[in-house]
């Protein structure tokens, strides 16, 4: 099953989630990337119905992309959330909804801060300090009320997500093996190894 | 369960003597799992005035963006800030436009009206989902503590108090109701309006044993 | 049904000329001049840039724009036309990258700007773009530079180097006259320079440069850079008008020797 966590630290946003893919019972693949760099300073981790995660995360890349290469500078992580909170609004209310829950993390270059958006497929938009999609939140929203800090280092905040981690792998029946760990801060994205 | 359900929260409004108060929770959850602490549902029209949208989470955004634009257009047009009244009525045709596939939002107003001798009167009402409005003299309330709501605020409120008496009584009525609600909760933020000033207050400014107030 | 046959701008006069499309490329001649040059591994546009008035935001005044990451576009004629054009371009370019994954080739938005341009030579109620383009880029996974132009009339054809806009053909000339295959980088650069002095009359502050090296590496050169490039032509213009002169003057010596020879081997007879 499906597991996305992130949360914000000291000038950072860190986004993980899960690598499989599954069809009905079967794990088909354990290395699929399902977080996107949609720009300099913007990550979105998707999961939900196969099929339209990625058709909608490409859509999303590609206009993003497109408003970067119209105004030379890329939508602001605040500006971006909308705009793609928005397309989900009016997908809802379409003939056929994308059915797509997102994690929207970036850094804002120009107040210096990290912003991380919580947003579903109703197009429900929230701004949070940590958040998580699929099973694994009824596990990690409780501990990281208790372990989260805004302040962390990323030494820190990595230590917390492994926290996270561990206790999906250890109480979830379905839970998945590996994880990719995304950073966004004022240097850019990274991947890191936990 | 009602999709009017599906996010929690809740929102009241209050008329006192030359003031108007609108208060409410700051949940926002999928079902029973609390998602955020800080999830604003009152927005300010104009200096005066206030609307509250509790329902469904999406709708809130995209209703709140849609009165903005609709207000925007009709400052520039008009030349004039909208008076409550007449935001109402936009208020409640933009909901019925939607008449056959509605917005899943019971929107609540407040504000201080212009009287023709040029004075203010405080405002309130409310509308269901489909925009029929509902003009009160006392309080209106809607979200998913409504009943709650009604029942508090039908033994605390009485006509006529002061700035400071309706603060108290609406704070003590929202709190008191979403206390009782799994739904609603996790945080309150109170406005107070009067004809030149409005106090905002939230939770955790005026859960303080100094104001003399329960949590 | 008066619609369906005079609703068109573009018909066609008694004699074969499509009128709106020749006032097309007209605007096109008025405007300003660029020049596209492509090297062995690297293809340069240069363009002539209107002075900005003394209170104008020159960042705002832009001939040379990114299509994508690896294709750019300077045009000719009509900035307005321009711009609806470019942007209709880089939408096309984001598409072709969500249906088919692949970045566009170079051929391929080429092809796209022209049928656009083509469409308004022969739809009712509209005009023609005012408005010929050089595009420039390197394809995906391909090391060899392209340059190609477009005009209103939706013709589409690739160069070695070519020029647009006012004084096309002089530039255009001297580039054939000038122009050898495999240039290196800081050849073309400097003859894309050479060629546009032929019309700019007022210098470096006038001319915009921006290279393209390989899949996506852009840069655009700053006015120091070009007023290195322009004083070195100026100064190699010196020198050959030097030895022209020098060459001048010893043939005249020469001559004059000779003449004094006859004069002085007149003498003794």
């Amino acid at each position: 099953m499906e597991v996305s966590f992130a949360m914000t630290g000291k000038g950072y946003v860190l986004l993980a989630a899960d690598t499989t893919a599954v069809h009905s019972i079967i794990k088909v693949k354990t290395d699929v990337d399902k977080i996107k760099e949609l720009s300099p300073h913007l990550l979105m981790a998707y999961s939900g119905e196969p099929g339209d995660t990625v058709q909608f995360a490409e859509y999303v890349e590609r206009n993003i992309r497109l408003y970067q290469i119209r105004h030379t500078y890329p939508l602001r992580p605040p500006s971006a959330a909308s705009w793609i909170r928005r397309s989900l609004a009016e997908s809802l209310r379409s003939r056929n909804p994308y059915s797509v829950n997102l994690l929207l993390g970036g850094y804002d270059t120009s107040t210096y801060t990290p912003h991380l958006y919580w947003m579903d497929y109703l197009g429900t938009l929230v701004e949070v300090p940590f958040a998580a999609h699929g099973y694994g939140s009824y596990f990690a929203l409780s501990l990281l009320d208790r372990y989260h800090d805004p302040e962390a280092t990323v030494e820190e905040g990595l230590a917390v997500l492994r926290r996270c981690l561990d206790e999906v792998s250890k109480r979830l029946v379905v839970s998945p093996g590996k994880y990719k760990v995304k950073i966004v801060d004022k240097d850019g994205i990274r991947e890191v190894e936990l | 369960m009602s999709i009017m359900q599906y996010n929690g929260g809740s929102v009241i409004a209050m008329v006192g003597k030359d003031c108007v108060a609108i208060a409410s929770d700051l949940r926002l959850g999928v079902q029973s799992l609390s998602i955020s602490s800080n999830f604003e549902k009152i927005f300010p029209v104009t200096d005066r005035l206030y609307i509250g949208l509790p329902g469904l989470a999406s709708d809130v955004t995209t209703l709140r963006e849609q009165f903005r634009y609709r207000v925007n257009m009709y400052t520039i047009k008009e030349e004039r800030e909208i008076e409550p009244q007449a935001f109402a009525q936009l208020v409640s045709s933009t909901l019925y436009e939607k008449r056959f596939g509605p917005y899943f939002i019971e929107p609540v107003i407040a504000g201080m009206q212009k009287t023709p001798s040029g004075s203010y009167a405080p405002f309130i009402a409310a509308t269901d989902l489909i925009g029929c409005l509902n003009f009160a003299k006392d309080f209106v309330v809607a979200g998913t503590a409504s009943e709650k709501l009604f029942g508090v605020a039908e033994g605390l409120w009485e006509p006529d108090l002061e700035a400071e008496d309706l603060f108290e009584t609406i704070s003590q009525t929202l709190l008191n109701a979403v206390d009782r609600d799994a739904f609603s909760g996790w945080g309150a933020i109170v406005h107070v309006i009067t004809k030149d000033k409005i106090v905002i207050l939230s939770s955790s400014a005026f859960i303080s044993p100094g104001l003399g107030l329960a949590s | 049904m008066s619609r369906s046959y005079d609703r068109a701008l573009t018909v066609f006069s008694p004699d074969g000329h499509l009128f709106q499309v020749e006032y097309a490329l007209e605007a096109v001649r008025k405007g300003t001049c660029a020049v596209g040059v492509r090297g062995k591994d690297v293809v340069v546009l240069g363009v002539e840039k209107k002075s900005v008035l003394q209170l104008q935001d020159p960042r705002t005044v832009r001939k040379v724009v990114m299509l994508d990451d690896h294709i750019c576009l300077a045009f000719a004629g009509l900035t307005a036309d321009g711009r609806v054009l470019i942007d209709k371009a880089r939408v096309e370019c984001q598409s072709h990258r969500l249906t088919v994954e692949d970045p566009v080739t170079v051929e391929y938005i080429t092809r796209h700007i022209a049928t656009i341009q083509q469409k308004y030579t022969q739809s009712g109620g509209v005009r023609p773009f005012g408005i010929s383009t050089l595009i420039v880029g390197f394809d995906p996974h391909s090391p060899r530079p392209r340059l190609y132009q477009t005009e209103p009339s939706g013709i589409y054809s690739e160069w070695k180097a070519n020029a647009i806009g006012r004084s096309s053909k002089t530039v255009r000339e001297f580039l054939e006259k000038n122009h050898k295959d495999d240039l290196s980088r800081d050849d073309a650069i400097k003859l894309t320079v050479k060629s546009l002095l032929e019309v700019v009359q007022t210098g470096a502050k006038n001319i915009e440069i921006s290279v393209m090296e390989s899949y996506g590496k852009v840069t655009s050169l700053d006015l120091a850079q070009i007023e290195a490039i322009v004083s070195d032509i100026e100064r190699e213009k010196e020198a050959e008008a030097e030895r022209k002169r020098s060459r001048l003057a010893a043939t005249a010596a020469g001559q004059a020797a000779m003449s004094q020879r006859v004069a002085g081997s007149e003498a003794p007879v």
